[in-house]
């Protein structure tokens, strides 16, 4: 593209963004993330993922944004870098210990953890503080899950297999999922304070209790057209477990909603609108924790979608539109190779502030509009 | 060990009051003379008395530099020269020449006659000060005096900033000031050479931050002028004749072009004038699309943006206006801000930072009731925005001067408190030298290893030359014979004969001699020959002679046979050499005290 042309475009996405954006924030980092992990309301952390060298930050959001009052005397619009460490291998998963000031992170080849401590008043530097060794020998990495608790401890494996809870202080191993499936981890999280989703590559979901040790109950993958789809989920909770809906996303766009109540039925599926041939191994679907129904979508490309589930049947052959594209990753990159989105997380609390990270280092902060409020 | 000093009067972990001082090669330099926003006392300015407790300046000073107009930056400037005491010369780029006086008389006007302070500078003293300046052009070696020269690259930032080359002998710094890494509608990038220079003294005010992008900030201001104009109010912008009120001119024309939009913009005339003086005069120092658009037509010539009359302000309908001065202390901006400040529908958008005092600096703090001169009080019910288009580098920024300078040492100055341990850590760690965050009145002194420069004789390289041997290498260190001479201030490597010339001396020869005894049961002559066929074998390469007169010569080692009255066999050898050739000397001397081979013969 010629750079005057590329100019024009970015010239028409960013007066187009003065209707479709309350909010918009746009940086770049030295070098790409693919994780950004809440570790308060107004801090987030973003790593990077080259093969050797890289840095951890916990960067503090633009007063601007998170300012409700006055908004417009508060002219701070830049990340603040809080905290900032060294680690030497990529950081592929991160996690945040809540309640405390400890990360856990996995380089994507071994499934062992790496523990850090956000340094306290005095000093800026985010220090390594220990290792928890995982189970598995294969290589792959490791997801990372972890739960408010009395003593910290997070929940991690790289298969189904060898999923363990781990606690911090002492490294033991506090809880074991037993089974004998050795299926590939896409995700993992808690649900609630002990019931925890493990959702494999072949689309199979186990729930199961930290405080048992019964086996887990799975839910079989959706049913599917293709063979070797991938799959990812996500979870939503509900005040109760059988509220709870899960939602299933695979490599070629199938969305598929369950409730945890009936497991293995799905409540609806759509086949979404994304460029499926685009995809790459870090698609992401998130619910949104405050506005019900609402999921996004990252990973097909250089754009983040956000649907409306509720629109959504039975009939899984139905091409679902999405409600709202941020393409601005897409649009503001000039270089050669497509930029692809490679992580993105909702605002815990602002309904619709969303983050997003890109293959070119870019880092976009926004709060969208709902199209039919927009003139 | 010669070394740097480098201590932070006024900038070292505290934002505002800019003030370096650099003690390189026995020169003593000024870095800035900025004077602090927050405060009304003492302390807005440097404290002096660090450099003499009573006296001029000018005895312990050999130069000021100051690195662009702001008055964190240059507002202690007539202080320290006039009232303090400076005669020395002070060195600022040709911008920064023309509009610091500017400001620092609006700065001197709020000061004393609004806020009526005494025991402050006065007009006569800024424009005394200002006669001590001394011009820098971009790229141009200043000669300060013999030894102390000064070179200035462009800094992006505001018009006319400057990083500067302080260099002294091989010993040299530099100093950043503030600068910005990426270019913008009316600046161009930050560029230095790769010019190594022992410690790079750079600003960190936004070493800790991420920026947001220039576009986004482009895009909030469009959208609450635009916000504004929809619901029929009319926009205020105070700005600064040379700020950035030309370049949100380009974006607001650019935008009603887009949008076609009918709402009429008005800039008033004082600010035409003077900007156009100035971008004619300043032109290079602008980005290359101002340029050519310069080059087309009068930076003002827009099609949206006509000049303003003061009538104009009691239209009905929406508006846009720029107009000066941009703290709202007087002028055209404070009489527009006056009758449009009671309308909730109106907006004024402040584009940049207001010394304490002014009307803008009480709105930007939220104060709603104003209270104006005659004890009337203003109501201000119109919308206040505040954006900040400055331009700053980035930790991202600071990385990259860093790799373009390639300095030995880092120095952050200008940066917060304690937290920069990991900004330390990243500058060690990528870059491998030592960084330095010196707080006010603390010392940092680096240590530098200058070459020293000698001249070496033709003469002696092309005997160097002519004894063979690998060609030079510049990757390895070679050893080299020859005279050095120290010579008043210069110094030189010759040969020893060039220099027993020079000197006038005679040339004494120094030789030593040694006796090795030796069992062989033959003649004496055939001894010296079975010496001589040893040496051959053994020492290939080198000059052997039998001599006819009874000696056997390796190269001017000289060796001579003879045996002892009582026994025959009991050879005495007797070695001769030159002091030059010592090493090959003792070599054949302990080589013949182990004896001769049998087999030989």
């Amino acid at each position: 593209m010629e750079d005057s042309e590329f100019e024009d475009v970015l010239d028409d996405w960013f007066i187009e963004s003065l209707k479709t954006y309350k909010d918009l924030h746009v940086y770049q980092l030295e070098h790409p993330t693919k994780v950004i992990e809440w570790t308060s309301e107004k801090t987030v952390c973003v790593a990077g993922y080259t093969s050797s060298k890289n840095e951890i930050l916990e960067l503090r959001l633009p007063l601007k944004l998170l300012a409700d009052k006055n908004k417009g005397l508060c002219a701070e619009r830049d990340f603040k870098v809080t905290y900032g460490g060294f680690t030497e291998g990529a950081v592929c998963c991160l996690t945040h210990v809540p309640g405390t000031r400890c990360l856990v992170t996995n380089d994507g080849l071994s499934s062992d953890l790496q523990l850090w401590e956000l340094g306290g008043d005095d000093s800026d530097v985010i220090r390594r503080t220990g290792l928890v060794q995982g189970r598995s020998l294969s290589d792959g990495g490791s997801k990372i899950a972890a739960q408010l608790s009395p003593s910290p401890q997070v929940l991690h494996g790289g298969l189904i297999s060898d999923v363990l809870l781990t606690e911090l202080s002492s490294g033991l191993t506090v809880y074991k999922l037993e089974t004998q499936s050795s299926d590939r981890l896409s995700s993992l999280q808690f649900e609630s304070e002990a019931v925890f989703l493990a959702g494999c590559t072949n689309g199979s979901v186990y729930v199961a209790d930290t405080r048992t040790s019964a086996a887990p109950q799975l839910l079989p993958p959706p049913e599917s057209s293709h063979e070797s789809v991938q799959w990812w989920a996500d979870v939503c909770a509900g005040p109760h477990l059988s509220c709870s809906r899960l939602i299933r996303l695979s490599s070629v766009g199938v969305a598929v909603v369950s409730d945890l109540r009936n497991a293995g039925t799905s409540v609806s599926r759509a086949q979404l609108d994304v460029n499926a041939q685009r995809s790459n191994p870090d698609i992401r679907v998130c619910w949104s924790p405050t506005l019900h129904d609402y999921v996004s979508v990252s990973g097909f490309g250089g754009v983040v979608e956000i649907y409306n589930v509720s629109s959504w049947s039975t009939d899984s052959q139905v091409v679902a539109e999405s409600l709202f594209q941020h393409r601005g990753h897409a649009v503001s990159s000039n270089v050669d190779v497509s930029v692809v989105v490679t992580a993105h997380t909702w605002h815990p609390e602002r309904p619709r502030t969303l983050m997003s990270a890109a293959s070119d280092g870019s880092v976009h902060v926004w709060d969208w509009v709902e199209p039919h409020q927009s003139a | 060990m010669p070394e740097i000093k480098v201590t932070p009067l006024g900038a070292g972990q505290d934002v505002g009051r800019s003030c370096i001082l650099v003690s390189i090669g026995g020169k003593n330099i000024m870095l800035d003379c900025g004077m602090h926003m927050g405060y009304n006392d003492d302390r807005r300015f440097p404290d002096f008395s660090y450099i003499t407790q009573n006296g001029r300046l000018t005895d312990f000073l050999d130069c000021v530099i100051i690195s662009h107009f702001h008055l964190d930056h240059c507002g202690a400037l007539p202080y320290m020269s006039e009232m303090v005491g400076y005669d020395g010369p002070i060195y600022m780029t040709h911008p920064t020449k023309a509009i610091c006086p500017i400001l620092l008389e609006d700065f001197r006007k709020i000061t004393v006659d609004k806020k009526g302070e005494t025991n402050f500078f006065t007009s006569q003293m800024i424009k005394d000060c200002m006669k001590k300046v001394v011009p820098l052009n971009l790229h141009q070696t200043v000669q300060v005096d013999d030894e102390l020269e000064l070179k200035a690259y462009y800094a992006g930032h505001v018009l006319g900033a400057a990083m500067v080359l302080i260099k002294v002998g091989s010993e040299s710094v530099v100093y950043t000031g503030d600068y910005n890494m990426t270019p913008d509608r009316h600046l161009g990038a930050a560029w230095i050479d790769k010019c190594r220079p022992d410690i790079l003294i750079s600003e960190s005010t936004y070493a800790t931050t991420i920026r947001d992008s220039k576009r986004c900030r482009e895009r909030d201001f469009l959208k609450k002028v635009h916000e504004s104009i929809e619901r029929g109010g009319k926009v205020l912008i105070p700005v600064f004749a040379l700020g950035r009120a030309q370049e949100l001119c380009i974006l607001l024309e650019t935008f009603w072009e887009r949008m076609n939009l009918k709402a009429p913009i008005y800039f008033s005339t004082g600010l035409t004038e003077k900007a156009n003086h100035y971008y004619k005069l300043f032109i290079t120092w602008t980005n290359q699309k101002i340029r050519k658009t310069f080059v087309q037509r009068n930076m003002f010539e827009f099609k949206h943006i006509k000049a303003f009359d003061r009538s104009y302000a009691d239209n009905p309908g929406p508006m846009v206006v720029f107009a000066t001065p941009g703290m709202l202390h007087a002028g055209q901006s404070l009489q527009i801000f006056k009758k449009w400040a009671g309308n909730e529908k109106n907006m004024v958008i402040m584009p940049g930072y207001c010394v304490q005092g002014t009307i803008g600096h009480k709105i930007l703090n939220g104060q709603r009731k104003l209270e104006m001169e005659g004890r009337s009080t203003l109501d201000v019910k119109l919308q206040v925005e505040y954006m900040s288009f400055s331009a700053h580098a980035d930790a991202k920024g600071i990385m990259q001067l860093i790799r373009m300078a390639e300095p030995r040492n880092m120095l952050l100055v200008h940066g917060e408190a304690l937290k920069m341990e990991f900004l330390k850590g990243k500058i060690e760690q990528e870059f491998n030298i030592d960084c330095y965050m010196p707080a006010n009145g603390e010392t940092i002194t680096v240590s530098t290893n200058p070459s020293v420069p000698v001249d070496i004789s033709l003469n002696l390289l092309k005997r160097e030359m002519a004894l063979g041997g690998p060609l030079p290498d510049p990757k390895k260190p070679r050893t080299m014979h020859g005279t050095l001479i120290m010579k008043e201030n210069s110094m030189k490597l010759v040969s020893s004969e060039q220099a027993l010339k020079e000197l006038g001396l005679n040339e004494h020869q120094l030789r030593f001699t040694c006796r090795v005894q030796l069992q062989d049961p033959h003649s004496d002559l055939d001894t010296l020959h079975r010496i001589y066929t040893h040496l051959k074998s053994l020492l290939k390469g080198y000059t052997i002679q039998h001599v006819p007169d009874g000696t056997v010569m390796v190269e001017s080692i000289v060796i001579k046979v003879s045996s002892s009255a009582e026994d025959p066999n009991n050879k005495v050898l007797l070695l001769s050499w030159s002091y030059q050739d010592e090493d090959l000397g003792s070599f054949l001397s302990s080589l013949l005290k182990k004896g001769l081979p049998s087999g030989l013969c």
